[in-house]
């Protein structure tokens, strides 16, 4: 486990932040998610060894979170949601700049930014003033400096805003790579569901203080009740009624999707002999499982 | 055999390490940064022309025979006694030139930082409030006492070396001591005063202006308020006036301003006590995330 | 399906700097998205359809009237920018209803709509605080609030759900949603592809100043016809299935995913292939768990026509 906390409860002032949350996050990357104002950065604070928590007690990569704040802060890479960086720097020394910072010798923290900067795609700019960079560019070196001292647990928040459609497609490449090696774990809040979904294998869930959900993606989104949902080309009514006329209840969405519930005791085969009966073809065909959205939606609450 | 390195991510090998210093690279880059600004490096270099001046100043007394051609009763103009050094580092015109040093290096050091949110990356990392004040105190600290102290030593060196004889040193041996204790006044003030107006704004051309206009200011509210009042006591009010009514009592020579230096003591620790209380509301690691 | 915006060649520069270059457009009602990389000339676009520019050649007409400086027309265009820029010092209601005396509604109107539209984004509430105290999300739905206050026929949207958690994103996809039924023209114009899928599957893509693709997006996909569709199949024994196509023409390529459990394919004859698929299911009885297309969307359009 790499964090592990249990009861925390934090208030500012009159406000309780976060109420008496218990959790514990393995392996994978794990998603943080909760309506603004729902005690996600209270947490994160508290995680990073900046808030000491009113009660409960916790370990973050094996260190308490009240007596080892500046050992958890070592072994840890924040990638902040707002821009941040140094005027009249270039990337390599801003980067190496900060991880000396981190207790690396001025040396080492060098030759680990270029390899660094090389890894996050920014080789052929690393000289440049950090001024004129884009802001790919800037949400790249933010990694970067996040990567520097070799964290073990990586917190990402907002890796994706106000990125271009490529911008984000290569930010989140990069997440799944580096989430993909096991011994780095990775902690990432969005808003964006889809990201998620895509590079997350387990997600908390906070709402109002309190934790609304927490595990494994596909335990979250599974359902018991077997319903598939299909796309097709061809007549809908005739396969409609044929699956009908097997006990499956049958509806379709706005995009045309098409959800069969299927009793217990029949066997998915049976939708695609349907189809073949009525001359349907299947274009499209998953078991379905509740979305992130609803899953979200359901658990906070207020729809 | 034969191998490849294959591309992706690679963990280091290192030791992270609990520095001695760990605000050295945060002093080492300010200095660095602070040279990169436009027109710094003239306005540094500027700022040893009063210490050329004044060793010529040394020499000249010296040599008093061969330069009697140029200079009439000399022997009342260049006398080198510890005004001489307090005049060093205390005239109107050195003072001036600090400020511009800070003006144009130093004004940034923590708006920079607010301005472009750097204080979140800062305290992420094993960083603690201190270090980071630190760091920052440490650049003004080296460009003051690069101007003040070193010249000023060498100045006393100077002075021994030509003229020859230690005599100068067992007629004031305390000089070396206020030389050092004057620098450091000047240096501790110097460096409150630019942080508390660095940490005050997120523009840095604000607090350059700050910076300056401020200093400028309270010698001229000083002349405005005595014009009216008529009393050496608003001599408080200027920060110049306060700095060398201190410089004067620390070379044990007379007090250019009819006040208590205790006073003018207390008032220059009256602004290094506001800074600390400021710096320590403004800068809080807390708000790393939002 | 009548049009509302039509621009004909319109182009604009900036001295130098392109921004539009030969844009001929037919925007119908309904919800249209609009995306492209940065610099591409997505805002440029909105500003020139809300008549805030005035183009070097061409122009934008809105159910025929010119647009460019129209004041009447302005009554009926809405208007969400991206940045995040307000008079801090007011309260929310003071902003919108300020902003509506602007349109020359009555004072009495003025109020109602004022109400309605905070009702709309839920900041009833928080009406009478100052902006400057508003979080990002409220912010934003205020933005959101005085691009719908008169009730405009045209609503144009940058960016509209930065800042929002996703639950407000729900509610203002929602929103835009309804809006549609009622028969309005919305223009949303977003970096996050899922997002703009979630809304509609008209798009129009700018790319270098000129309108790259534009229409359905699975229409736009299928005339991407360098890349072939990829069809994903995930089942017990994906080589089986494969064993089955291996020898047909129309299949450009196949490669097979962890374990030999799933299988992707290429080739340009979806057709043949489902039907094809369909027998080789059933004759062979393996099961099934997943049919799907990884690259009839939104994000890989964009890859195909933009980046490769």
């Amino acid at each position: 486990m790499s964090i592990e906390v249990k009861k925390l409860s934090f208030s500012y002032g009159k406000v309780k932040a976060l109420d008496d949350v218990s959790l514990g996050l393995g392996d994978g990357a794990v998603g943080l998610l909760g309506p603004n104002g729902a005690g996600k950065s209270t947490l994160l604070r508290i995680l990073l060894g900046f808030l000491v928590p009113a009660s409960g007690e916790g370990t973050v990569l094996g260190y308490d979170i009240r007596r080892d704040q500046a050992k958890i802060r070592r072994l840890v890479g924040y990638m902040p949601e707002d821009d941040c960086f140094i005027a009249g720097m270039d990337a390599v020394t801003f980067t190496s700049y900060f991880g000396e910072l981190s207790g690396m010798p001025r040396e080492e923290a060098m030759k680990r930014a270029h390899e660094v900067l090389f890894y996050v795609g920014l080789e052929e700019a690393r000289y440049r003033l950090l001024d004129t960079y884009s802001a790919g560019m800037k949400q790249r070196l933010k990694m970067a400096q996040a990567l520097v001292h070799d964290p073990k647990l990586l917190f990402l928040d907002e890796p994706t805003a106000n990125l271009d459609p490529q911008g984000r497609n290569e930010v989140l490449e990069l997440i799944a790579d580096i989430a993909s090696h096991k011994d780095i774990r990775v902690l990432l809040s969005s808003h964006i569901l889809a990201d998620i979904e895509t590079l997350c294998s387990s997600v908390v869930i906070l709402n109002k203080g309190r934790l609304a959900a927490e595990g494994r993606l596909e335990d979250l989104k599974a359902t018991d009740v077997s319903l598939y949902e299909l796309k097709i080309k061809g007549d809908g009514e005739a396969f409609r009624k044929d699956l009908e006329a097997l006990k499956c209840r049958v509806e379709e969405t706005e995009d045309k999707v098409i959800k069969v519930y299927m009793p217990a005791d029949r066997n998915r085969m049976e939708i695609f002999r349907a189809a073949a009966r009525t001359g349907v073809q299947i274009r499209f065909f998953t078991k379905s499982q509740t979305s992130l959205e609803d899953l979200f939606a359901e658990l906070v609450g207020v729809d | 055999m034969a191998t490849v390195r294959e591309k992706g991510y690679y963990h280091w090998e290192g030791r992270l390490t609990e520095s001695r210093f760990p605000w050295w690279p945060i002093t080492r880059t300010g200095i660095l940064l602070a040279f990169k600004k436009r027109g710094f490096r003239f306005l540094f270099a500027g700022a040893f022309l009063p210490a050329v001046v004044f060793l010529a100043g040394i020499y000249i007394s010296e040599r008093l025979e061969d330069f009697k051609f140029m200079v009439r009763g000399s022997e009342r103009l260049i006398n080198i006694n510890p005004a001489y050094f307090k005049t060093y580092l205390a005239n109107d015109g050195i003072l001036f030139l600090m400020i511009m040093v800070l003006v144009l290096g130093c004004a940034g050091l923590i708006s920079d930082d607010l301005k472009h949110n750097s204080l979140q990356i800062y305290f992420s990392r094993p960083l603690r409030k201190q270090d980071y004040l630190l760091g920052k105190m440490a650049v003004v600290f080296f460009f003051i006492l690069i101007v003040t102290l070193i010249p000023g030593l060498l100045l006393f060196v100077f002075k021994l070396v030509f003229a020859g004889s230690f005599k100068f040193f067992l007629d004031y041996p305390w000089l070396i001591l206020s030389v050092i204790g004057y620098s450091l006044i000047l240096t501790l003030f110097f460096a409150f005063y630019t942080l508390l107006l660095s940490s005050l704004s997120k523009n840095t051309r604000y607090v350059m202006i700050l910076l300056f206009m401020i200093y400028i200011f309270s010698d001229i509210l000083y002349g405005i308020l005595n014009g009216i009042f008529r009393t050496p006591l608003m001599a408080l009010f200027s920060i110049k006036a306060n700095l060398q009514q201190v410089a004067a009592f620390v070379f044990a020579e007379k007090l250019p301003h009819a006040v208590p230096v205790f006073w003018s003591f207390l008032v220059l620790a009256a602004v290094c006590g506001l800074s600390a209380l400021v710096l320590h509301r403004k800068i809080r690691g807390v708000e790393v995330i939002r | 399906m009548t049009t509302v915006i039509e621009t004909k060649s319109l182009s604009k520069w900036y001295g130098n700097v392109l921004g539009l270059s030969d844009v001929s457009l037919e925007i119908e009602a309904g919800i249209t998205g609009l995306l492209g990389p940065n610099g591409a000339g997505k805002s440029t676009f909105m500003k020139l359809i809300t008549g805030q520019m005035k183009p070097n050649i061409g122009g934008v007409t809105v159910r025929g009237e010119e647009v460019w400086n129209n004041f009447r027309l302005f009554r009926k265009i809405g208007f969400c920018p991206e940045q995040d820029a307000f008079y801090e010092d007011v309260t929310g209601w003071e902003f919108l209803t300020g902003l509506l005396r602007l349109y020359g509604f009555r004072p009495a109107e003025v109020t109602g709509r004022a109400a309605r539209a905070l009702e709309i984004v839920e900041l009833t509430a928080d009406k009478d605080r100052k902006i400057r105290s508003y979080s990002r999300g409220m912010r934003q739905r205020v933005k959101f609030a005085q691009s719908v206050a008169h009730d405009p026929d045209i609503i144009i949207l940058d960016e509209p759900l930065s800042g929002l958690d996703p639950l407000g994103k729900r509610r203002l996809i929602r929103l835009v949603k309804d809006f549609q039924s009622e028969g309005k023209t919305i223009i949303v114009s977003s970096h996050v592809l899922p997002e703009i899928e979630a809304m509609t599957s008209r798009i129009i893509m700018i790319h270098q100043g000129k309108i790259l693709a534009q229409g359905d997006i699975h229409g736009i996909r299928d005339l991407i016809e360098r890349y072939p569709h990829m069809i994903s199949v995930r089942c017990a024994d994906a080589r089986a299935v494969a064993a089955r196509f291996v020898q047909d023409p129309s299949i450009l390529k196949m490669s097979f995913g962890p374990d030999a459990r799933s299988l992707v394919v290429e080739t340009h004859n979806r057709d043949a292939f489902f039907s094809r698929l369909q027998s080789v299911v059933l004759e062979t009885g393996i099961e099934v768990e997943e049919i799907s297309s990884p690259d009839d969307n939104l994000q890989a359009v964009f890859d195909y026509l933009v980046v490769r």
